[in-house]
């Protein structure tokens, strides 16, 4: 829970779930869920995953819909163009945000949207003198998934 | 003349498939179908989307959510849109098997087979999110591509075991079980089919089938129902697999209405029970899909 809180308070969340661990993955479930009784043994999923502790907490893509909704989270908006490049794994030059909800400060932790949705999240950072979103996770990662596995 | 083992293997099925009323060449394709995905979206939003960037989109006539998609300068399988979850890519039959479940929020579902998750994320989607949702899968190379279409399509009333469906305990029973077995599969979507499969194949898939179907109807509540289904032409792995279920379980089969032809009450000159013809097929030269083949059983 450690890796996962740290993760939430970067990005500016309130959200304290409660979660279910199996292995290295974390997942919570839903009320409806969460009132049913079920066997624990094989189980490998279970309900929303919110993601998996490695080095840092590697956040899901349903944990990143979640604060997407949640008001207060630190945002980026970028149009499809600059989005397309941030889910190919690229970081985000400062003059392709559209938008910013919340202050863009150095070091902080940024939910990246496009559409109303989030794509990724980031860190605004100085690179070779360049401000950018560097690109810490995004829903590439789906293709580059599939490629390694 | 020197026949190769494919164009061997070709032959013989092709005849099978003659005895069976179609002339098929062989070279039958499915056009790219893409299924909207309701957890997340609408078909609204999402065709005035695709269709914005240039997506020429069909609807499927009996598919409560299907497309037929012609791409257009990029893949459909690697854009925002797919990476969001939005839509999935999925075969026109392959879609019609969880729409002929008819899963609701109040049903405890099995999905037997469970990986890659297609259908899996489809009866999710037709649950409204809601109810609770078992899928298995003995093969966890596979079940980690289920898991990422459980994450990309924004399902959370999933549970999922590592196991073989016929022994795993999951200590309770279902309204509805979806048995998508394992099977020989067809040449549609397998371009190495005819080089590749032989009739024995076909024979040890139908045991292995039979042995699932039995923890189906074990894992299945009185009054429950059963979908099976294949992706194979083979009789073997169809009516002859249900001819042996109403022989030896109680069930009753349900008729399947829509696009498709009923099942066969003949196979290569046996004659099978007449409610057999209940069962559906999808056949690549008349439905313009992979071959098919779903039936309904209700435990009584």
């Amino acid at each position: 829970m450690r890796l996962l809180r740290r993760f939430l308070e970067q990005v500016g969340s309130m959200m304290d779930p409660e979660a279910l661990k199996i292995d290295s993955k974390r997942f919570t479930l839903s009320p409806e869920l969460g009132r049913r009784r079920f066997s624990r043994e094989n189980l490998v999923y279970a309900g929303t995953y919110l993601g998996r502790n490695r080095r840092l907490f590697e956040p899901s893509s349903l944990l990143l819909q979640m604060l997407a909704a949640e008001e207060g989270t630190r945002k980026v908006h970028l149009d499809r163009d600059a989005a397309w490049l941030f889910v190919c794994g690229r970081d985000i030059f400062e003059e392709n945000v559209k938008r910013v909800e919340g202050v863009l400060e150095l070091g902080r932790y940024y939910l990246v949207m496009f559409d109303g949705r989030c794509v990724g999240y980031g860190r605004y950072e100085t690179s070779a003198g360049i401000r950018v979103i560097r690109n810490l996770f995004d829903l590439g990662d789906f293709l580059r998934r599939e490629g390694s596995g | 003349m020197v026949v190769s083992r494919e164009e061997a293997n070709k032959q013989f099925f092709l005849d099978r498939y003659r005895m069976l009323g179609h002339r098929l060449t062989g070279d039958e394709k499915t056009p790219q179908v893409i299924r909207v995905n309701t957890v997340k979206t609408s078909d609204a939003e999402l065709l005035k989307t695709l269709t914005g960037l240039g997506v020429k989109l069909a609807k499927v006539p009996y598919l409560d959510h299907g497309y037929v998609a012609d791409e257009s300068g990029f893949s459909l399988g690697a854009s925002t849109e797919y990476l969001l979850g939005l839509y999935s890519l999925q075969e026109s039959a392959s879609q019609y098997a969880a729409q002929t479940l008819a899963p609701s929020a109040g049903d405890t579902v099995l999905d037997m087979c469970a990986a890659p998750g297609g259908k899996t994320t489809q009866i999710a989607a037709i649950m409204g999110n809601r109810g609770l949702l078992y899928a298995v899968d003995a093969d966890m190379g596979r079940i980690y591509a289920l898991e990422n279409n459980l994450e990309r399509c924004g399902v959370d009333n999933c549970l999922v075991y590592h196991g073989d469906a016929t022994s795993l305990d999951l200590g309770t029973r279902f309204s509805k079980v979806l048995l998508d077995a394992p099977c020989s599969g067809n040449y549609v979507t397998d371009p190495s089919w005819f080089r590749n499969r032989s009739i024995m194949d076909v024979q040890r898939n139908a045991e292995t089938q039979r042995k699932l179907l039995i923890a189906a109807m074990r894992r299945l509540e009185p009054g429950g129902t059963l979908l099976y289904a294949t992706c194979s032409l083979e009789p073997e792995e169809n009516e002859l697999n249900m001819e042996w279920l109403l022989r030896n379980h109680h069930v009753t089969l349900v008729e399947i209405s829509g696009p498709g032809e009923r099942g066969l009450t003949e196979v290569f000159g046996q004659k099978l029970g007449e409610e057999l013809s209940k069962c559906h097929r999808f056949w690549p030269d008349t439905n313009h899909t992979q071959g098919f083949f779903l039936a309904k059983v209700v435990k009584t």
